[in-house]
């Protein structure tokens, strides 16, 4: 492109080819961030629940802040190799899990400091995850996303219900097994194919 | 009556800037660099003419430890994106 005086339909044409190459949704890797928070999660849930079946110290649920130590440089090197645009969706997106991680983050931080010792916190975790999943799916219109994100509140449903805590944990990170992990490597299918 | 065309953004690489940047919240040099395929120094004087007309806004700072050129389109620059498509729109239909 030089800078040079264009007619109306050269305009428009222009106008609309811009625009068009702007609104590519998905980049090579999307799914990343979804499979780092997922197995993340997932280690350190099996973590915990070895470390007190082993110690039976309660101490081991501080491994918890394992996950927000182990995520934010993901989130950190993410930003650093993103394509240098930043469109309304991103926005969205993340201003949607900014919401949901500080509640998740904060609602875990009163539970493992005994502040609100009674509170279902894995179960309340589940659910703001799944939330967050389903919408950016939505968001993004990736399917496995949404279904994934259903499916762990259905998860959700069953590790509220049973009252073994055995289950509990692996129905915690079974949960995001099929809301972040799944999804996550068919994200990274879907945008090897595109691009 | 036709409308009178903004000189500043009738011009293909402004335009093109000014295409990217209302289509997104923000984006950086190298990417409106890439998009538009013209010279790094062309587009550096391009985007002068758009920030002090404030249609564009500037901001630079670090990618890392490389240094990077963040571009965001102000509401002065929306409104004037609008009337000029507003403007173009009246010559096709008219002509």
């Amino acid at each position: 492109m030089q800078d040079r005086p264009i007619d109306e339909k050269e305009s428009l044409a222009l106008i609309a080819q811009m625009i068009q190459n702007t609104q590519q949704k998905l980049e090579l890797g999307s799914g990343r961030i979804f499979l780092s928070w997922g197995y993340i999660t997932i280690f350190t849930t099996i973590a915990v629940w070895l470390a007190l079946r082993i110690t039976n110290n309660p101490h081991w649920n501080y491994l918890w802040f394992a996950i927000p130590v182990c995520g934010l440089p993901f989130i950190i090197l993410r930003k650093r190799n993103n394509l240098g645009v930043r469109t309304y969706i991103d926005k969205i997106i993340k201003q949607v899990w900014i919401v949901l991680g500080l509640t998740g983050f904060l609602l875990s931080a009163l539970s493992i400091f005994n502040v609100m010792w009674s509170f279902p916190i894995l179960f309340i975790i589940i659910l703001i995850m799944s939330i967050g999943s389903i919408l950016t799916g939505l968001i993004i219109e990736f399917k496995p996303l949404v279904i994934g994100g259903i499916f762990a509140i259905l998860i959700g449903a069953v590790h509220y219900l049973i009252k073994i805590y055995d289950v509990k944990m692996l129905t915690f990170a079974l949960a995001f097994l099929a809301m972040d992990v799944i999804p996550g490597h068919m994200l990274n299918i879907k945008t090897k194919k595109h691009v | 009556m036709f409308k009178e065309l903004n000189p500043l953004l009738h011009s293909e690489l402004r335009l093109g800037v000014m295409s990217i940047l209302i289509s997104v919240e923000s984006a950086d040099f190298t990417y409106i660099r890439k998009q538009t395929g013209t010279t790094a120094g062309n587009l550096s004087v391009q985007l002068d003419k758009l920030s002090q007309a404030g249609y564009i806004s500037i901001e630079k700072g670090y990618k890392g430890k490389m240094p990077c050129t963040t571009c965001k389109i102000t509401a002065l620059g929306v409104t004037a994106f609008r009337e000029y498509v507003e403007a173009i729109q009246s010559y096709i239909t008219k002509k």
